[in-house]
C-alpha cells in the first residue's frame, strides 16, 4: 500500500490496512446513539423463513407472477402482435379470393384444400418463421432487458436463487408468447379451413397438434436463446443468424448436422398431408428425413433442459455491471 | 462487538480500471454513512456488500457471511439502490408486495408487509397510484418502502436523499434515524457531508477506491466548512427565490439556469434549515428538486491525501 493520507485529525482513524492499530481511545469508546445491543434475536414474525432455503420452483413462480404483466404489455409484444397479424391477413386475402374464384386453388395442377393449405401455413409462417422470431426476441431479452431498465438489481437481492428470476422470466416468456401465437393460429385456422371444402370439424384434431407443437417449439427456441442471451455477446445478432442462416443451412444437406437444429425435431411434430407435385412439397422434400415423434419429443426436451440448465448456470455466476 | 459488514483487503477490477483496492474495513452496527464524491468506489463498495458483484481479491462478510452467491442472506438485509429504475406500470403497492413475495411471504402476508412499509415512508396516499406517475421524492420513498418491507436487520441504502425537495430530504432523514432507533444497521452512501451528518456520526471516508479514514464527522465538516458548498435548486419561482437567497450574508454566489437556481454558500448548515423553512411555508411556490455537485467535497479530500 504505498498511499498513506494524512486525514489531518486525530479523531479519524486511518483505514488503509497497512495500519491496522488498534483503535483511537476516543473512537473505541464512542457509542453511536443508534448503536444495535450485540447478538440481538430477530423480532419479526417471519424469522423463521431467514434460515429456509428458497426453492427453486416456488421462487420462479413469483417471478413469473411479477414478469407475466411487464411482458405481455412490453413494446415487443405489441409489435410481435402486429407481426402475428400478418398470416391472418394473408388468410383473409385467400378467404376471399377463394369465394371470387370458385375452382379453388390449384398448386402445378392441384387442387389444395383448406387443411392443406392452413399445415403449410402453419410450418412456414409460423415453425419456421414466427416462433423463432419469439423465440430470437423474447429469450435473448429474458435477463437483459431487466439490466438494460436497472431493475434486476431488485430481484437479484431478494433471498432466491438467481436461476430461478431466469426460470420464472423463461416460463412468463412462455406464457405471453403462447397468448400471443393462439389467437393468430385460431383466426387462420377458422378462415383458412374452409377453403375448398375441408370441415371445420374433421381438421380439428390436427389444429391441437398443430398447438402441442407450436408450443414445444416456443418453449425449445426460447430455451436455446436464453442460454444464447445469457452466455454470449450480441445475443440478438447471433440468434437471427442461428435461425435464419444456420438452420436453414444445414437442413439442406444430409449428415448429422442438421441434429443440431430445433426445426430438424419439429417437423417430426407435422401432422398435416402437403398437397403433392407443388413447389411447396419440393421444398418440403428438403426434410425427408425426419425423426420419430417420440426421438423428436425426447430431444427436444432435453435441448430445453440443458439449455436452461446452462442459461441459469451462467446467470449465477455472471456479475451484471449496471451503467451509471 | 461483531461487523455488519467486514471487508479483508477487498479489491475489485474492471479489466484495466480499478473500483476498489485493497480496502480492510470492519462497520460496526448502527448508523454508518458511507462518504465519497462520485467515482470513489461507492457504487462498487455497495456492489460488493449487496453481493452483485464477487471480489477480485480478498473476501466480504455482511453479518457474518459470505454474500456472493448466498441468497439466503438477502432475508435479513433489505438494499435500496441508487437508480431511480421501476416497474412503471404498477402501483406502489403492488410493486412492493410483488417484491416481499420473493421473500417468502404469502399473498395476504406480503400485502399487509408491504401496507406497513409504504406507511413507514409515509407514502399510504399514492399507494395505490402508478409509480410511473409520482414524483421523485415518492420514487426514493417507495424504493426504501421495498428494502425495508421484510424487516431487514441490515439496511443499506445508496443516495437515498438524492434529487428529493427539502421536506421529502428532512422527512426521510427523520424516518432514518428513527430506523437506526429501533435497532436496525443502516448503511448510507452519500456525497454530500451534511446528509451524512444529519444522520449519524460514524462515516466510512472513500476516495479512488480506498478507505480513507473512518471516525467521527465533525472534523471532517470543519474542514468542508472551509470550502464553499454549492447547492442547485429547482423551483417553481426561482427568480424570487433568488432574491431571497441574495439578502443572506453567507450566500457567496448565485446563478439562475433554467427552472433552477445555483447558489454557493459558506454555511451550508443554516442554507439548509432555511430553505427547508421556505419549502414548508411555500411562499415563493414549491421547491422541487435539491441537489449538491460533489465539488464540494472534492476539495476536501484533495486536502485529505495530501500528504
Amino acid at each position: 500500500m504505498s498511499q498513506n493520507p494524512s486525514a489531518g485529525t486525530s479523531e479519524l482513524r486511518n483505514a488503509e490496512p497497512d495500519n491496522q492499530e488498534p483503535k483511537n481511545q476516543e473512537l473505541e469508546n464512542r457509542e453511536p446513539e443508534n448503536r444495535e445491543p450485540e447478538n440481538r434475536e430477530p423480532r419479526t414474525p417471519n424469522s423463521e423463513r431467514r434460515t429456509q432455503s428458497p426453492p427453486l420452483l416456488a421462487s420462479a413462480l413469483r417471478i413469473f407472477d411479477l414478469s407475466l404483466g411487464q411482458m405481455l404489455w412490453s413494446r415487443r409484444s405489441v409489435f410481435l402482435a402486429l407481426l402475428l397479424g400478418g398470416p391472418v391477413v394473408i388468410a383473409l386475402v385467400l378467404r376471399i379470393v377463394s369465394t371470387m374464384y370458385a375452382a379453388g386453388f390449384h398448386i402445378n395442377g392441384a387442387q389444395a384444400v383448406g387443411s392443406s393449405i392452413f399445415g403449410m401455413m402453419i410450418w412456414l409462417l409460423y415453425i419456421r418463421f414466427i416462433v423463432p422470431v419469439l423465440g430470437v426476441f423474447y429469450g435473448t431479452a429474458l435477463i437483459a432487458d431487466e439490466v438494460d431498465d436497472k431493475t434486476i438489481t431488485y430481484l437479484f437481492t431478494r433471498p432466491i436463487p438467481r436461476s430461478a428470476v431466469l426460470l420464472g422470466k423463461y416460463l412468463a416468456y412462455l406464457a405471453s408468447t403462447i397468448l400471443l401465437v393462439l389467437p393468430s393460429v385460431m383466426l387462420l385456422y377458422f378462415l383458412v379451413v374452409p377453403i375448398g371444402g375441408s370441415s371445420i370439424g374433421e381438421a380439428f384434431p390436427s389444429l391441437l397438434a398443430d398447438f402441442g407443437m407450436l408450443i414445444v417449439g416456443l418453449a425449445s427456441y426460447g430455451a436455446v436463446f436464453a442460454l444464447v442471451g445469457t452466455r454470449l455477446k450480441r445475443p440478438l445478432v447471433v440468434g437471427l443468424v442461428y435461425a435464419f442462416g444456420w438452420e436453414p443451412a444445414v437442413l439442406m444437406f444430409p449428415g448429422y448436422l442438421k441434429r443440431l437444429t430445433v426445426a430438424y425435431y419439429l417437423q417430426a411434430l407435422v401432422t398435416h398431408e402437403m398437397p403433392q407435385d407443388s413447389a411447396v412439397s419440393m421444398v418440403l422434400q428438403l426434410f425427408h428425413e425426419v425423426p420419430t415423434v417420440f426421438t423428436s419429443l425426447v430431444c427436444l426436451g432435453a435441448i430445453i433442459a440443458v439449455t436452461l440448465w446452462s442459461a441459469g448456470r451462467a446467470v449465477e455466476q455472471r456479475e451484471y455491471v449496471l451503467e451509471q | 462487538m461483531t461487523a455488519i459488514v467486514a471487508a479483508d483487503h477487498l479489491s475489485k477490477w474492471y479489466g484495466q480500471v480499478i473500483g476498489l483496492n485493497d480496502v480492510s474495513v470492519a462497520v460496526p452496527p448502527g448508523i454508518t454513512g458511507l462518504l465519497g464524491p462520485n467515482g470513489a468506489g461507492k457504487s462498487t463498495f455497495m456492489k460488493l456488500i449487496t453481493g452483485q458483484l464477487k471480489p477480485s481479491k480478498g473476501s466480504i462478510h455482511v453479518l457474518g457471511v459470505p454474500i456472493w452467491g448466498n441468497p439466503a442472506l438477502y432475508h435479513r438485509i433489505g438494499f435500496c439502490p441508487e437508480q431511480d429504475s421501476f416497474y412503471e406500470r404498477m402501483t406502489g403497492h403492488e410493486w412492493v408486495t410483488a417484491l416481499v413475495r420473493l421473500n417468502g411471504a404469502g399473498d395476504q402476508e406480503a400485502a399487509a408487509m408491504a401496507s406497513r412499509a409504504i406507511e413507514m415512508v409515509e407514502l399510504t396516499d399514492a399507494a395505490n397510484k402508478k409509480i410511473g406517475a409520482y414524483s421523485k421524492g415518492m420514487r426514493q420513498r417507495i424504493k426504501m418502502a421495498q428494502a425495508l418491507a421484510h424487516d431487514p436487520e441490515l439496511l443499506i441504502l445508496d443516495e437515498p436523499l438524492s434529487g428529493m425537495d427539502p421536506l421529502a430530504r428532512r422527512r426521510t432523514i427523520r424516518m432514518i434515524k428513527e430506523w437506526g432507533r429501533a435497532g436496525k444497521s443502516l448503511l448510507v452512501s452519500s456525497h454530500i457531508l451534511h446528509e451524512i451528518e444529519s444522520m449519524t456520526a460514524n462515516i466510512l471516508l472513500i476516495n479512488q477506491g480506498r478507505i480513507l479514514a473512518e471516525g467521527n464527522v465533525h472534523q471532517i465538516r470543519d474542514l468542508i466548512d472551509e470550502h464553499p458548498h454549492t447547492v442547485h435548486i429547482k423551483a417553481d419561482h426561482v427568480r424570487t427565490l433568488a432574491r431571497e437567497f441574495l439578502a443572506d450574508d453567507d450566500v457567496l454566489s448565485l446563478r439562475l439556469e433554467e427552472g433552477a437556481v445555483v447558489v454557493q454558500t459558506a454555511r451550508p448548515d443554516a442554507f439548509y434549515a432555511r430553505l427547508t423553512d421556505l419549502a414548508a411555508s411555500g411562499e415563493h411556490g414549491a421547491i422541487h428538486e435539491v441537489t449538491s455537485p460533489d465539488d464540494n467535497l472534492q476539495a476536501v479530500f484533495q486536502y485529505l491525501v495530501k500528504s
